[in-house]
């Protein structure tokens, strides 16, 4: 069976990146005693695959796994064996049971709610106060890496909620395989129309992955197992 | 006496600093913390706090066994707690400079000076430099004869502990020996001292009663004009006038950690580390670890399995590594690993057996670890012919590491790893020629087995160390080649070993010259230490920070010569500067081993029969002594 399970990565280990985090999911299913599936094939692995890979350096509120077992198990018992078994800062909100044919729930993320906490209280206000400028544009540039290259994008259309109170930046913005603003692009158009030269240290924190529902609006991901 | 020292508010800003600092370093999840099986004990609650301090960077001591043994064992008592503390890099400590952030545990993020007990762990001398550092970071004064009644009581155990002099003006205690049992007594003792308000010097002076701990401070060092040690003699009577290490004599009873850490990323040894047996019986004569292990002393087969068990149940690990100085000698090996794929089966758990002797690798074993996951192999032959292997009493011929490989190669391996030393008492360029041959055998034998049978892409990896006389082994009175004659070896080895499908590996002379000298330092050797960190020598074991100039410029400037200690043949009658230290093995054996190997002679395995290296003196230490040891699958 697949079982869809929302877990939180604390802001203490943000710098552990995706690869780790994703080895740290399976030794704590290692170590839960659950059955977990695995491949087949030369180098067998667990069956697991993850909404989307959360960007060294962040914090992520609700982030979405999906997990392969070899038998059934009930929602209840999984989060309470996953999180005997994994450390607090890896810890499960929830889990749901999907069907064994629905779409990978990667295929599934259309955007993404971030907070951004801005370090130093007189570059938050600058950039609080461009919010409304940013909004009103309907081309905001800002630099995009690809594999091979650096190139200039607009990023306003994949902007769809931001505003800001007090040291904290909220923002709602693409995020698919083919195109995504990342918050570090968001900053950077921010910092430009603040007339800030140095972008301000921050703290990112994914809130929620959002997919859409038939209308076209968004819903949280987990909605959709 | 150090509570309120802190207030949560202090603790708060040291908080949100590093979590600044770490935004702005290469490799922050070293520094996080918050790893599965890690512990934060309640800090105003638990009378005795320990930090733990690993003298070099998180990847390494995250791979080390002693720590988790003791970071298991001090947090088991309800009133003592264990944290980690590591050595940052370079990045990470412009940071802390720069914004005025104190060393801080790993766990609950206090600063070094709220500690009780700092302990570190002696792995290696050129990590010395960074004790100073960490102790610099955690405003702790450098030397003991600095510090007052509110620091924390500095001390430090581990296989340099054997000759702790060079560290002596550093650190308050040592404790020599295996460490399980010493580490709670001396904490016993350090928490009555806080309890009842004693003073620093009432503390040392009982600590120094406990077996197996030796205060230098409490020692007078007298030299000769020529810089050899005249005396060491104790100021007051609490110090002994030798101090013996300490043995666990049963590992089945000594403790051992059911749940290790488990670091997020990778780290050198990411794996479990199941210690099957301490010691090793082969007196090879250039190994210190050989002797200072000694006796060998076996965990039951019984409760290596169910520890196996609960370790990959409470780790999650993939790998399970059955570490010893020997494993192959492990009494009933081929056993313990039927036992532990029975058990492990569906676990999907890989065994693997680093330092494999090449004269007990049991094709049968090979075998069956190679069902779960192929592992690489290592043969460390030492020595290119077999005189200087007998000089060196490695008891390996030509014709069994041939047939290992072979073995290898037949099994599906196509990768073999081969340590050498180079510098080896009495070798000549006959030795030198002897590696290169034995290269070219080893190739040969890959392509003796026929081409479907056989795994494709040969790798041969010679790596050669230099060799570093080391206390308590029959060279400790030998010369370290000088660097210059080092360096021509190295480079006549680097044609020797250009061979197809061989790969050779060295390291640069410098940093094994001061690692002789520290090895066999005297307390003297202090002051230079103190001077190289002062003029910025740290993380002197990796490359990129090991600066040699400074180093030599600190030994001029102390008015030493490193030759003294590194390049130097010791008479026989000299007092060492670590004969007051007693590591169970007598002088008079190391220096009949010093003179069959002078002609060449080998001295049989202890499992044989006893060579009499000493431990005989003490009833119950060694169960091979009095003829033949338990096997536990017997």
């Amino acid at each position: 069976m697949r079982m869809m399970a929302v877990f939180e990565k604390s802001e203490r280990i943000r710098h552990i990146g995706h690869l780790d985090i994703q080895r740290s999911v399976q030794r704590g299913l290692r170590r839960s005693g659950l059955p977990v599936a695995y491949s087949g094939g030369f180098h067998p692995h667990i069956l697991i695959s993850f909404a989307s890979a959360l960007a060294t350096g962040a914090a992520g509120k609700r982030e979405i796994m999906d997990v392969t077992l070899a038998e059934p198990v009930t929602p209840e018992l999984f989060l309470e064996k996953m999180n005997q078994a994994m450390p607090p800062e890896l810890h499960l909100i929830e889990a749901a049971p999907m069907d064994d044919k629905a779409p990978a729930m990667m295929s599934l993320v259309r955007a993404a709610e971030y907070d951004l906490a801005i370090d130093g209280e007189e570059a938050a206000a600058m950039l609080t106060a461009a919010i409304p400028a940013a909004l009103g544009q309907t081309e905001l540039t800002a630099m995009r890496k690809t594999k091979t290259k650096l190139e200039e994008c607009n990023i306003r259309p994949l902007i769809h909620a931001l505003d800001g109170a007090g040291n904290h930046i909220h923002a709602v913005m693409t995020l698919t395989e083919r195109e995504s603003c990342k918050p570090g692009m968001l900053l950077e158009a921010l910092c430009r129309l603040a007339g800030l030269e140095n972008p301000p240290r921050m703290v990112v924190t994914r809130l929620r992955l959002l997919g859409s529902d038939e209308t076209g609006g968004f819903i949280p991901l987990e909605k959709m197992a | 006496m150090n509570q309120g020292k802190m207030t949560n508010q202090d603790q708060r800003t040291n908080h949100e600093k590093m979590e600044r600092a770490l935004d702005a370093v290469q490799k922050a999840p070293r520094y996080t913390g918050g790893e599965m099986n890690t512990r934060i004990k309640e800090w105003e609650d638990t009378p005795l706090r320990f930090g733990f301090c690993f003298p070099d960077t998180y990847e390494v001591g995250m791979s080390h066994l002693g720590l988790k043994i003791l970071y298991g064992l001090i947090n088991r008592e309800s009133w003592s707690l264990c944290e980690r503390f590591f050595m940052p890099w370079t990045d990470m400590i412009a940071q802390m400079k720069e914004n005025g952030i104190p060393l801080l545990s790993m766990e609950s993020r206090h600063p070094m000076r709220e500690f009780d007990v700092i302990g570190f762990t002696l792995q290696y001398e050129m990590s010395y430099t960074n004790i100073l550092a960490m102790l610099d970071m955690g405003r702790i004064p450098l030397e003991s004869r600095e510090r007052d009644e509110a620091d924390p009581i500095i001390v430090a155990g581990g296989p340099c502990a054997f000759n702790p002099e060079p560290l002596a003006p550093f650190i308050d205690a040592f404790m020599i020996g295996d460490g399980e049992d010493v580490m709670t007594e001396l904490n016993r003792v350090i928490l009555e001292r806080k309890e009842k308000g004693e003073s620093r010097q009432d503390c040392l002076r009982k600590l120094a009663q406990l077996d197996g701990v030796y205060v230098p401070g409490l020692y007078d060092v007298a030299y000769h004009e020529d810089g050899t040690v005249k005396s060491v003699t104790p100021v007051c009577p609490e110090a002994r006038p030798t101090v013996l290490r300490r043995f666990v004599t049963d590992l089945d009873s000594a403790y051992y950690p059911e749940e290790i850490p488990v670091p997020y990323t990778e780290v050198v040894f990411d794996r479990i580390m199941l210690e099957i047996m301490r010691g090793c019986t082969r007196g090879c004569r250039f190994c210190q670890a050989g002797m200072l292990y000694r006796p060998v002393r076996e965990r039951s087969m019984e409760h290596l399995a169910e520890l196996a068990e609960k370790l990959v149940a409470s780790t999650g690990y993939e790998e399970i590594s059955l570490s010893s100085l020997s494993s192959g000698d492990y009494s009933c090996l081929p056993e313990l690993i039927r036992e532990l794929m029975r058990r492990l089966k569906d676990k999907r758990v890989s065994i693997s057996l680093p330092s494999l002797r090449l004269d007990s690798v049991l094709k049968e074993s090979l075998e069956e670890t190679q069902q779960v996951k192929k592992t690489s192999l290592t043969f460390a032959p030492e020595a290119g012919t077999q005189r200087l292997r007998d000089v060196i009493n490695k008891g390996v011929t030509e014709q069994d590491l041939l047939e290992k490989c072979r073995d290898a190669f037949e099994g599906g391996w196509s990768s073999v790893k081969l340590y050498f030393m180079d510098g080896l008492p009495t070798e000549t360029t006959e030795d030198l020629d002897g590696i290169g041959d034995l290269a070219r055998k080893v190739v040969a034998e890959y392509f003796r087995v026929p081409k479907p049978q056989r795994a494709k892409g040969l790798r041969v990896t010679v790596s050669a160390s230099t060799f570093v006389p080391k206390p308590f082994t029959p060279f400790q009175w030998d010369a370290q080649d000088t660097i210059p004659q080092i360096l021509e070896k190295q480079a006549y080895l680097k044609k020797a070993l250009n061979i197809k499908g061989v790969t050779f590996n060295w390291h640069e002379p410098y940093l094994s010259y001061l690692e002789a000298c520290f090895a066999r330092g005297d307390r003297r050797l202090g002051a230079v230490l103190r001077r190289a960190y002062e003029k910025g020598c740290i993380l002197d074991g990796w490359s990129e920070t090991f600066d040699f100039g400074k180093w030599m410029e600190a030994f001029r400037e102390c008015g030493l010569d490193p030759a003294f200690y590194a390049n130097r043949v010791r008479p026989m009658d000299e007092i060492l500067p670590w004969d007051h230290i007693d590591s169970g093995i007598s002088k008079a054996y190391l220096r009949k081993e010093k003179e069959r190997s002078s002609r060449a002679e080998v001295t049989k395995d202890c499992r044989q029969g006893c060579n009499g290296c000493g431990l005989q003196r003490y009833d119950g230490i060694c169960s091979w002594a009095k003829g033949k040891g338990d096997a536990p699958c017997a």
